[in-house]
This record gives structure tokens, sequence and C-alpha cells, in this order.
């Protein structure tokens, strides 16, 4: 229907806690295709509602638009849950609404995702390396959080101490 | 156009050496931009760029700084930076390797580590050593981030620093940096 801008923080819907929504709901459809429309313009492989304005809980992943990977292909999830997060893993990240910088964040190697299609099934996706780092990242997004809330360390981690143990 | 000045400071560590130092620069007119702060040891050290208000140089604000911060007896040093110097630009992505070298400290393994990488096109955008392990066998790290340009091969630095290996008595492990934007 449309591709919308993406929205850079400190755009206030990305510290929002995103609504539910019904797949059945013709808003929920067109936030979609507006959520499809957009990336397909957009250098990424992931665009979660609330970047494009909509507090509302619907990501789209494809992670086959990177060279090299597969994954899953496309995938538009509403209501999406991570259900299991195995392998922890550092990785410098960064997000096309946060422009111009990255930071080590902890994410893990699998993700087991579980949301609804846009016809109305429940489906369970288990994920793994470049796209369960996608999935992490979008569903974060609609719990209004950004990779900079999960920054561990400014430079190196090497060097940390633990404190305990 | 907006004046720039980096801050150099540094002095024992201590509770309160960040706040007093922004307090100063804040009291001064002086926009803190980007900035770098680091414990080496029991020593405390920051880097900072700073926007100046109008009408205060960069010599100037090192002697007020200097007055301000005399409680805490920092070492302050202060420079003007060039407009151009401090401006935002978009960096382009570059390909980017973390590289760990560690071994039996010696003097220059810092020298010839950064000779090599500077020879095959490398730049080193970020760099933390540490004398680690025991007092009688004390043990060096480096860890440093390393950009190369988009027409250098990954291979060619990797294979010299390879040959650094027993040349310098150390191990070391070159690899690319994981980095996504979502």
């Amino acid at each position: 229907m449309a591709i919308r801008p993406i929205l850079y923080y400190p755009h206030p819907t990305l510290k929002t806690t995103s609504a539910a929504v019904a797949p059945c709901d013709p808003a929920t459809q067109a936030v979609a295709q507006d959520l499809l429309d957009t990336l397909a313009a957009s250098p990424g492989v992931a665009l979660a509602a609330p970047q494009i304005g909509y507090a509302l809980r619907v990501i789209v992943v494809d992670v086959s638009r990177k060279n090299g990977e597969q994954g899953h292909g496309l995938i538009v999830l509403i209501n999406p849950v991570i259900l299991v997060l195995e392998g922890p893993k550092i990785l410098r990240e960064g997000c096309l609404s946060v422009p111009d910088y990255t930071g080590n964040v902890l994410r893990h190697e699998q993700a087991v995702v579980e949301g609804i299609t846009l016809d109305g099934r429940v489906v369970t996706l288990s994920t793994s390396g470049f796209e369960a780092l996608a999935f992490q990242h979008e569903v974060d997004h609609l719990n209004g959080l950004l990779f900079l809330d999960r920054i561990q360390s400014l430079s190196t981690d090497l060097f940390r101490r633990k404190t305990s143990g | 156009m907006d004046q720039f000045a980096i801050v150099t400071a540094f002095g024992q560590d201590r509770s309160g050496i960040v706040a007093l130092m922004a307090d100063s620069l804040y009291q001064f007119g002086c926009n803190i931009e980007d900035s770098c702060m680091t414990r080496l040891r029991g020593e405390f050290t920051m880097m900072l760029m700073v926007r100046l208000p109008q009408g205060l140089d960069a010599e100037a604000l090192g002697h007020r700084l200097t007055a301000s911060t005399r409680s805490l007896d920092l070492a302050v040093l202060c420079r003007a930076l060039p407009g151009q110097a401090a401006l935002r630009l978009h960096m382009p992505e570059l390909p980017t390797f973390m590289l760990s070298v560690y071994g039996a400290d010696h003097p220059g393994i810092v020298a010839q580590v950064a000779r090599t990488v500077a020879e095959q096109g490398g730049n080193i955008t970020d760099m933390n050593t540490r004398v680690i392990g025991s007092g009688e066998v004390p043990v060096y790290v480096m860890v440093l981030e390393i950009q190369l340009p988009q027409d250098r091969q990954s291979d060619q630095l990797r294979q010299a620093l390879e040959a650094l290996k027993p040349l310098l008595g150390v191990d070391l492990t070159f690899r690319s940096l994981d980095s996504v934007t979502f």
C-alpha cells in the first residue's frame, strides 16, 4: 500500500510497548502490507511496525535479502513471542532507526519464535544464526527496546573482570 | 562556525573525577561531544571532544579546567581542533576485523604488530593492551579493531600477521567482526 519513512530515535513510538493485534483486522493487514512495501524499498532484512510509526505487534523478516542467507525466507509474524533462546553470543549490532552507531550486544544463536501468520495460523519457527538475531532484534522493537538498551560494553569485553564467581 | 577542542586529562582514580570535569565544562559553556574515558591501572584517563562557546578558546579553556579541577590534581591538556575534524561524518561501512595478540611480555610487540597492520593498509580504529598473569611470568595481551579498505584482501594481512608469531613469540587470532544492522 505504501512505503513509509523509517522512524529514527527519538521518535516516541520506538520506545513504546506495542499492542497485540488480531490477524483478521483489516488494519493489521494494512500495517503488514506497509511493512512489506517499506522493507522492499529499504537496505535491511527486517522491520517492526513501530519503526514505521505503528505501535502494533507486527514484524517482517526476510534474511534472504542478504547474500548467502536463506532462513525461512519472507516471514510476516503477528504477536510474535520468543519461546526459547540458546547459545549466547556477543555481536556488534546496529539499527536502521539509530543510524551511524553500533554496539556490542548479547544475543543468542538459536531462537524459537511463535506467532500468527497473516492468514491466522499459529506457527512456530526454529531459527538460527543471522535469522535468529533478526527475530530477537525485531521482537525487542515491539517491547520498546533498542540495541542501545542492551549494550554490554563500549568496546571490548575481554578485559572486563568478573565481579563474582 | 562552531569551534571545537580536544581535552585530555588524567589523574589518580577516585570517585568524582567525571562529575567535576563535566560540571566544569558545563559551567564554562562547553558542550561535551564524543568522549572516551577509561582506567589504566590506578590512573583515570579522559579524552573529550568539546564544542567551545563564543569567546572561549582552547588555551583559555585549558587554564580554566586546570584551575577548576585542582582539588583532584588532574593533568589537563587542551588543544583547538579544526572544525572540519569535528564534523560528524557518515562513515562508510568498511570490513572490520578483530585482532587478539598475546604472549610473554617483551618490548616491541605493539610496534611490530602495528607496523605490520599499517604496511598492509589496515587502519587501527580501537586498541587496548593489558599486562596480565603472575608477576614472574607477565603476559602481554593486545586487542585491536582494524578496518581494511574495500580493495584490500584480508588474507594478505592475515598471512603477514601469522608470520609475526614465531618472530615475536606470540599467539594471535585475526577474525572478521560480526556486525549486523537490522
